[in-house]
């Protein structure tokens, strides 16, 4: 029990501490550009594209409004140890008894919440914005989505994120796993259009069923009728967040016996 | 302007990038994706060899220098601040503008590399055979492109050395140019906020790369290549001119304030 209690107050000081450093580095009404402003222009953006090639335009927004965590969970999450390394907080994180996974779990939890955040505003845009027709709207479906989306999708970025204790930098990963649900998870065109073998990837990703099941509530589709897409969603968020912790125990090992801890 | 101090920050930046060349992998992997969805849009338009999709890669390219060259002039200065060097910078007698022309300079050469990437990338992958119509024109034309993207990037890097959320910036500021220079459809499809695209440097030189690569692309005006190669040079100028007292404003300021090691 205490083990768990103190685990448990390692990821709530690790959170606060984020929340507090995000906060004082920029100021909240920055931040909250940030978590808007890519996101209406990658929603535009794509659009005009559909536009311009005769593709369906709603289809193109609803997608980009759900990759909108892209930034805001993927990118942040999987980037966080690459940060410490920069800012030289790396070792003393690993000197201290707490295992990395906590600490990096506490601090990726204010970036999933904010994953969150982005969608649901990403999706008001797409209504009042962009003329996105919410008319049949199932709001439950909806918000469980978003929130098995943040959870499965913040699991996804961990382990991501893992790599970066080892190499020199996770930039290079995480970039790729921001942007590359564009391509395979039926953002902007669907999955079937994509050769086979690439389609087996796109169904191991837990953004292709979160833009599926929004398409679905934002038709009106109700929790059992996206029964499927959800309990996909929670075996791979719980798969995800379980493989992050190995990887974060391999990693950390790897680099403390390699001495890369402060390698960027 | 003082050429000694714009050649060795210049080489200055070489050695430094050479020294982790990786770091061009990350501002090409989303002009590189967004092309490739691109791509997949425009199939339903024509056959992979068409115009439209050869606008589509070239566009890409475009994404790809402006990638690079907000990056690049966003993080200029925040490694200084990072690295604890931005303070020797200012003690010298030297301009922080020649500095930074120099790395931009620098910066601007990598962006073609970096745009020649993504026509590579797009020609290994999907074989979509990148034959220009006019090459000799074509790259004179995609160089100036890249010179009017590092004008942006020039002034934008004074409003870098204000802030220490460089990042922030930089996320907020990537998209807005890949909408209005219209890089991957034209810019009569943005209707009323087509506009803004006039007033961007980089928008001319997309339509005057545009112009000299695809058989038949239409012009953004009907005066055609050399009205769009008059505003893109014109529209650079004035970029140059607001850095230049932009970073004489500025400088002056934080000299004043000592707030530009704050991070």
């Amino acid at each position: 029990m205490t083990f768990f209690s103190e685990r448990a107050g390692v990821i709530k000081a690790s959170c606060i501490l984020s929340i507090r450093d995000t906060f004082t580095t920029i100021r909240p009404s920055l931040w909250f550009l940030q978590l808007i402003v890519p996101t209406i222009f990658a929603m535009f953006f794509f659009s005009m594209i559909a536009y311009a090639a005769g593709a369906d335009q709603e289809f193109v927004i609803i997608g980009n409004a759900v990759q909108s965590i892209g930034m805001t969970t993927i990118y942040a999450v999987s980037g966080i140890p690459g940060v410490q390394k920069h800012i030289g907080t790396m070792t003393p994180l690993v000197i201290s008894p707490s295992g990395l996974f906590s600490i990096f779990f506490g601090m990726s939890l204010f970036s999933i919440a904010a994953g969150f955040l982005s969608i649901a505003f990403s999706l008001t845009f797409a209504a009042f914005v962009f003329g996105v027709s919410m008319a049949s709207i199932n709001l439950l479906s909806v918000v469980i989505i978003i929130l098995l989306t943040a959870f499965s999708v913040g699991g996804i970025s961990m382990m991501i994120g893992s790599i970066g204790i080892y190499m020199r930098t996770s930039a290079i990963i995480a970039n790729i796993a921001t942007y590359i649900g564009l391509v395979l998870c039926g953002v902007n065109f669907p999955v079937s259009d994509l050769p086979a073998w690439v389609q087996k990837i796109a169904y191991c990703h837990p953004l292709t069923y979160a833009v599926e099941a929004t398409r679905g509530a934002i038709s009106g589709s109700s929790v059992t009728d996206l029964a499927e897409p959800i309990i996909i969603m929670i075996f791979l968020g719980i798969l995800f967040i379980i493989l992050a912790y190995l990887m974060f125990l391999f990693f950390e090992k790897l680099s403390r016996k390699k001495g890369r801890m402060d390698v960027f | 302007m003082n050429l000694k101090a714009v050649s060795s920050s210049f080489k200055q930046q070489g050695i430094q990038f050479l020294a982790d060349p990786q770091w061009i992998i990350p501002s090409i992997i989303a002009p590189f994706l967004f092309t490739v969805v691109a791509l997949y849009m425009y199939s339903g338009v024509g056959d992979i060899d068409s115009p439209v999709v050869l606008t589509a890669v070239l566009g890409g390219g475009v994404l790809g220098m402006w990638g690079n060259m907000l990056f690049a002039s966003g993080f200029t200065i925040t490694y200084d601040r990072y690295n604890g060097t931005i303070e020797p910078i200012m003690l010298t007698p030297t301009h922080l503008i020649d500095v930074i022309t120099g790395r931009s300079i620098w910066n601007t050469l990598i962006g073609l590399l970096n745009a020649v990437l993504v026509f590579v990338s797009a020609e290994l992958i999907f074989g979509v055979g990148v034959s220009v119509a006019e090459p000799l024109f074509f790259f004179p034309m995609l160089i100036m492109t890249l010179f009017s993207l590092a004008s942006i990037g020039l002034m934008l890097s004074a409003l870098f050395v204000l802030t220490r959320a460089s990042f922030v910036v930089m996320t907020i500021l990537e998209f807005p140019i890949y909408v209005f220079s219209g890089a991957l459809f034209p810019v009569s499809v943005l209707g009323g906020l087509a506009p803004i695209s006039y007033v961007l440097a980089p928008s001319w030189g997309v339509d005057a790369l545009k112009t000299t690569a695809v058989h038949g692309h239409e012009s953004m005006t009907e005066f055609g290549i050399a009205f769009s190669l008059a505003m893109m040079l014109f529209l650079m100028l004035v970029y140059i001119a607001a850095a230049y007292i932009l970073f004489r404003v500025i400088e002056r300021n934080i000299r004043e304030s000592g707030t530009l090691v704050r991070y």
